[in-house]
């Protein structure tokens, strides 16, 4: 089985632009195990501040999935790079 | 659509963070120049112009400063009559929520449709469903005669492909009290006899046509000012902020920003419980047939609208949590301006009362708050962690449905051990006002009645950030956390 490593970081910029919808939406995949053939174990990690504290707003929400970092990153973008690493 | 990040979401929060750095930065000419940075470029994303997306960002910012919304006919500069908002006091008038009329989509009105589901089946229950004889087959599918149908919906329950679809306005659905009327032009207009600023239509538009006015500016001009601010927050804030904002780092945060001290209205809230135990046990069932909460606002100006004038009497006379704590801070600071920072709309609309105008000087919500976070680049970090430590565990219930009974039953109990207390309550507007209908028929009597306007309690209020399950955990732990059961162990 493949592992994945999401990390999200929840400054408080980041949450305010939805990092923990993302968190929401990457746990949700576990749930479409079957419809996805998605064997996989994700471990996301959402207790730290990851972005740069002087970074541009445009930066936020910052995913970073198995070291590969997702500036911006939306809900959608984050679950079909989590789906297409695996399979 | 809530529960999920949108780009009406994205749209909102900007807003509030533009209007707290505008704030902050006091350079109020770049006022006209916010559209721009929130929408830029030359290309629409949403609607069919750039031009038409950048005037309702323009009143959104209006909104977010406490100023009345206009219409496509008095469109102009936002820096126009801004002064207005430039103040350390209260600004804005009623109406609270607004239809900004040119962004509305005029979606129709509640109807059923027949889609592409249907096969023209040979047996079509649809037809033998419709007690009004509105359906019929043209053209070997099923119609429905908009004329005559009744919108009871038996056609859709017996339709075996699931062909028929009812079809309704977001915010009206939203709207437990059918406040949500059209105008001229088939738009959204709110009905103010009916509205009680739940706030939850305007989380429901998919359009982002609805907003309510905020204090975010005269809020951050206050805590600029000498007059000492002093910050009061509602039960419901737990978890709201992100993993890493625990209570004593919002605590924390909040100092940061300038308020000079942090009450938890979960103290006030404890206060509130005594008091309406005392009431029940005292009017309960001699002088008043029924108990019923008093601290969701929205639920009480429906309560007591929907029971009349002899029942209204039954709607709890104690303070809410909100003017209970703004009394005692008043108390202790007398030249204190209170904010109060919330999980909802209504509360707004409380402290705009004339009898709650003096305590409370500022509402604002959680979301907007963060907002005021973001703009001034605040972290919840562990070197800035004040802990929490004042109210008891049935106080920082009230967040949650269920929690406000609890928490007076648990006073009742206390002073009353073995008493049966009887309780109903109700989540959400539209069951607020089943179970009011209840209550008035007499079928509650002897009962106390909790009602909170938005589904899940606080923590679905309209300002809130976070999925409600979530939020509900999160209470629940903190009020775990607390030292006492309810305000009476206190003097034990």
């Amino acid at each position: 089985m493949k592992r994945l490593e999401v990390r999200v970081c929840v400054c408080t910029q980041c949450v305010m632009n939805g990092a923990m919808d993302i968190v929401e939406a990457v746990e949700s995949l576990q749930k479409l195990k079957n419809q996805l053939r998605f064997n996989a174990s994700v471990k996301v990690s959402a207790n730290e501040r990851i972005c740069d504290k002087d970074a541009d707003a445009s930066v936020s929400p910052l995913v970073i999935v198995n070291g590969e970092r997702l500036e911006g990153a939306t809900c959608d973008q984050v679950m079909s790079r989590i789906i297409s690493s695996v399979s | 659509m809530r529960g999920f990040y949108t780009p009406v979401t994205k749209i909102r929060r900007q807003i509030f963070k533009k209007v707290a750095e505008l704030a902050y930065s006091g350079n109020y000419a770049h006022v006209d120049e916010l559209p721009y940075e929130i929408i830029p470029g030359e290309v629409a994303s949403y609607r069919e112009s750039v031009f038409k997306e950048r005037a309702i960002v323009a009143e959104r910012i209006r909104l977010a400063c406490g100023l009345n919304v206009r219409t496509a006919a008095e469109h102009a500069p936002i820096s126009k009559d801004f002064d207005k908002a430039i103040s350390t006091e209260r600004v804005f008038e009623t109406p609270l929520v607004n239809v900004i009329p040119f962004a509305c989509n005029a979606c129709p009105v509640t109807a059923y449709e027949v889609s592409n589901n249907c096969r023209g089946c040979l047996a079509h229950p649809c037809t033998s469903a419709c007690p009004v004889k509105a359906i019929s087959i043209v053209d070997g599918k099923s119609f429905i005669d908009k004329e005559k149908c009744v919108k009871c919906g038996r056609c859709a329950e017996s339709c075996p492909y699931n062909a028929i679809v009812k079809y309704d306005r977001p915010c009206a659905a939203a709207c437990g009290v059918g406040a949500i009327e059209s105008d001229h032009l088939g738009r959204a207009m709110i009905n103010y006899d009916k509205c009680v600023s739940c706030g939850q239509c305007l989380v429901s538009c998919p359009f982002s046509a609805i907003a309510d006015k905020s204090q975010i500016m005269q809020l951050i001009l206050g805590l600029k000012g000498e007059t000492e601010v002093i910050a009061e927050i509602a039960p419901a804030f737990v978890g709201q902020f992100g993993p890493l904002a625990t209570p004593g780092r919002v605590k924390g945060a909040l100092l940061a920003l300038g308020f000079s001290h942090v009450y938890e209205v979960a103290e006030g809230a404890d206060d509130v419980s005594v008091s309406e135990a005392e009431e029940f046990v005292e009017k309960v069932p001699g002088e008043l047939p029924f108990l019923a909460t008093s601290c969701c606002p929205s639920w009480s100006v429906l309560a007591k609208s929907m029971l009349g004038e002899d029942l209204s009497k039954c709607v709890s006379m104690s303070l809410t949590p909100m003017v209970a704590t703004a009394r005692v801070i008043k108390k202790k600071h007398p030249n204190s301006r209170v904010c109060f920072i919330g999980p909802c709309a209504s509360k707004k609309l409380e402290a705009f009362r004339r009898t709650v105008r003096s305590d409370v000087d500022y509402v604002i919500t959680f979301e907007e708050l963060m907002g005021i976070f973001a703009a001034r680049g605040i972290d919840f970090s562990e070197d800035n962690d004040v802990p929490m430590e004042d109210a008891t565990a049935t106080g920082r219930g009230y967040a949650v449905s269920g929690g406000v009974a609890e928490a007076v039953v648990s006073c009742i109990q206390r002073e009353h051990p073995g008493m049966q207390v009887p309780i109903d309550r109700a989540e959400g507007l539209a069951n607020c006002k089943k179970l009011l209908t209840l209550a008035k028929a007499g079928k509650r009597n002897g009962y106390l009645i909790e009602g909170m306007a938005c589904l899940g309690g606080c923590v679905g209020g309209a300002g809130t950030l976070q999925p409600i399950k979530k939020a509900d955990a999160s209470v629940r732990k903190f009020a775990s956390e607390a030292k006492l059961q309810n305000a009476l162990d206190r003097e034990g």
